[in-house]
């Protein structure tokens, strides 16, 4: 390989000097508009609605939907519940300590995120292990924990997340669908199960329809053994 | 064997789905089923199940199997009758490692209970019907979903699958042909969605319940990616019967395209139940199994299709039930239930309560669904309430049609039919509501109060 000396220069100053010549990307904003790609989205913010609530309701599909993990949020979910998340545990801590909630620039009440109580893993250990650590079983993961534990502590599904590999986000996602699975213990066992029995929703539904066809009963969701 | 009230049909019509009720019975039959146990697999043989199994596996084989379900003209029974034997073509010529049957019993409409009737009344039809399709699309796997509350009817499949298994109609070699099935009893609960197809599969697979845009559709790309055929019980059970007696004879039932018979729940008149009716019966046929209404009473809707269904007006009691005659009235098949509302009920507060049902069970996923649905049911809300706006009408309209257009799942579009067939058959009612703030049928509140102070 031949070596001619000040070459590396040379290249260097014809660089510079096609760029000097080159017409400027600066524009005079606002006065003129940038060419924008339609779907160009610049800055994600949250939007606030004509009440003045935040219009995020906290459904994941964001966290779930972005291939790198970088959104992570913590706030209400759309049921209603508090619960803080976090991203997958390689994104920086600087982001997991601040939910979307939070950097939306207004202070939200978020118990759970700043303590959440420890947690004797060695039930969860076995009900992973009997569910041989798959994601695919989630759900009765899920299910078997709140059994073991009354409900799903943050701990318990951090750790869930750490041994079967599945994205905080995913499982919390999961666990925030489904009517049965709750995130605090609950208020009297007694209402639990009449929750998990009938839920809200179907019985508001048999019980407006009655109303509504002159107090007639509308029916029954399924009932199991008495 | 189970508390859902099975009402008696008249004499000529086919008995396919659940064993024919209370011969000579008086009155509201209870059935004869109370007697016999549906679990009891020899006397189920001998009544001729499996009969259609073995013809598939011994006679038939896959392509003629799939042959014969095509040419009865049998259509899914979970609400959009979509051709049955073209979801088995198209997963049994996908190439793939393993396929998979799901059968799908959730019965999302807390209000029908026509599924679960059939499951505890007929569970090996059922069975039969799972294992034949899977024979005929070449699957090892196969899941009966149902809910997790429905106790009763989990006991009564685990027990018929272990008797089925033990016979040799699933598990390992089936019937001695070389082929596996392995079946198993899964439980979900939590959301009236669950009765999707792609959300069931969701569910299944332990993740979230919101539906996937399709296609690739179930059939070709399903549960963790495998060709999955998702059938409602119902389409299940009607397949021994096809291959015992004919796709011909299968045919020759119900009506022209939209052949065989569809488990119904009906209410309204002095009983309430499930019963079995020949596709293309008249709704007015339909909503005499219930018996009359009560003393005095005139029918004033007609409600088809569960929690998303049609209000009617009464000149549809001539509607033939079918899939396409209800679609075009507005309404659809759905749950199957059929409820009639007499003139004390009143068709906003209807529309009002089903679309805030299927505004409360949107998942969430896409903006029509999140936000359509529930500005939808504010509307009704305002009708109800004496507060709408001016315009409202125009708005539900032209918001419906919105949602038609950009909605993911078929739960949104549906959504819309409550307040827009009700607005197509009651518009003087609901612009009763809507400019003089006044209920005629005295339901509303608190404009009830206003309405029945001028009476
Ligand atoms: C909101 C919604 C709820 C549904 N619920 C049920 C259900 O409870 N049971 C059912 O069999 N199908 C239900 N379906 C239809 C299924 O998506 C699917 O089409 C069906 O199970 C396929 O079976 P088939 O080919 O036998 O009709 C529902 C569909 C929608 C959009
Ligand atoms: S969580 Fe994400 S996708 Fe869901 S509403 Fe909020 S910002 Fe939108
Ligand atoms: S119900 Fe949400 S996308 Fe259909």
């Amino acid at each position: 390989m031949s070596f001619i000396p000040g070459i590396g220069i040379a290249r260097g100053m014809a660089l510079t000097l096609r760029r000097f010549f080159e017409p400027k990307a600066t524009i005079r904003y606002p006065e003129q508009k940038a060419d924008v790609p339609p779907k160009f989205r610049g800055r994600l913010q949250l939007l606030y609605d004509e009440y003045g609530t935040l219009k995020c309701e906290t459904c994941f599909q964001c966290a779930q939907a972005c291939p790198i993990e970088c959104i992570d949020m913590g706030g209400l979910d759309t049921k209603g519940r508090f619960h803080v998340h976090w991203g997958a545990s390689e994104t920086y801590g600087e982001r997991r300590e601040e939910s979307a909630l939070r950097r939306s620039g207004r202070p939200v009440p978020d118990p759970a995120y700043t303590h959440f109580e420890g947690l004797d893993v060695g039930a969860l250990d076995r009900i992973l292990e009997d569910h041989d650590y798959d994601p695919a079983r989630m759900l009765q993961i899920l299910e078997a924990t709140q059994a073991a534990y009354g409900h799903l502590p943050v701990a318990a599904l951090k750790r869930i997340s750490q041994v079967t590999g599945a994205w905080y986000a995913t499982i919390y996602g999961t666990a925030s669908y489904y009517a049965h699975l709750r995130f605090e213990p609950p208020a009297d066992a007694g209402q639990a199960a009449a929750i998990a029995a009938r839920r809200p929703t179907e019985a508001a539904y048999l019980a407006g329809l009655g109303a509504s066809l002159g107090g007639r009963s509308a029916g029954d969701a399924p009932r199991g053994d008495a | 064997m189970t508390d859902v009230t099975i009402l008696e049909t008249p004499k000529g019509w086919p008995a396919i789905l659940l064993p024919r009720q209370g011969a000579g019975a008086k009155g509201a039959a209870q059935g004869s089923a109370k007697a016999t146990d549906p679990t009891d697999l020899d006397a189920a043989v001998r009544a001729g199940a499996f009969e259609g199994l073995r013809k598939a596996v011994r006679d038939l084989g896959a392509t003629a199997t799939i042959a014969a379900v095509g040419a009865s003209g049998l259509r899914g029974r979970g609400g959009a009758g979509f051709p049955a034997a073209d979801k088995w073509r198209a997963a049994s010529g996908t190439p793939a490692a393993g396929r998979i049957v799901v059968a799908n019993g959730y019965g999302a409409d807390p209000s029908s209970q026509t599924d679960r009737a059939l499951l505890e009344l007929n569970p090996y039809a059922v069975i039969e019907g799972l294992a034949i399709a899977a024979f005929a699309i070449g699957a090892e796997e196969a899941i009966i979903a149902v809910r997790t509350e429905a106790t009763a009817t989990i006991r009564i499949l685990e027990a018929a699958l272990a008797a089925a298994a033990d016979a040799g109609f699933v598990g390992t070699n089936v019937l001695g042909a070389g082929r596996h099935l392995d079946v198993t009893v899964q439980a979900v609960q939590g959301a009236y969605l669950l009765g999707e197809e792609t959300i069931l599969l969701k569910a299944l697979e332990g993740k979230r319940g919101q539906p996937e845009q399709r296609p690739p559709h179930p059939a070709t790309h399903g549960l963790r990616g495998r060709p999955t055929v998702v059938h409602n019980v119902q389409t299940l059970a009607a397949i021994p019967w096809i291959l015992v007696n004919g796709a011909q004879a299968y045919a020759k039932i119900g009506a022209e395209g939209c052949p065989g018979t569809i488990l119904v729940q009906v209410r309204g008149g002095e009983r309430s139940g499930v019963a079995e009716v020949p596709l293309g019966t008249t709704l007015r046929n339909v909503a005499a199994l219930a018996g009359p209404l009560a003393k005095g009473r005139t029918v004033k809707a007609l409600l088809v299709g569960g929690p998303s269904g049609g209000i009617l007006p009464p000149e549809a009691l001539d509607t033939p039930y079918t899939f396409e005659s209800l679609r075009a009235a507005g309404a659809h098949v759905g749950s199957g239930s059929v409820i009639v509302a007499d003139d004390r009920a009143c068709i906003v507060d209807l529309a009002r309560v089903l679309t805030r049902f299927c505004a409360d069970e949107a998942c969430g996923k896409t903006i029509p669904c999140r936000i359509g649905t529930r500005r939808l049911s504010e509307i009704g809300d305002r009708l109800a309430a004496g507060t709408s706006r001016a315009g409202d009408l125009g708005l539900l309209a032209d918001l419906s049609a919105d949602i038609v257009g950009s909605a993911l799942c078929d739960h949104e579009r549906l959504a819309t039919l409550p307040l827009m067939s009700g607005m197509r058959y009651f518009r003087a009612e609901l612009d009763e509501h809507l400019e003089r703030s006044s209920c005629p049928a005295g339901v509303c509140h608190p404009i009830a109060m206003a309405a029945s102070a001028t009476h």
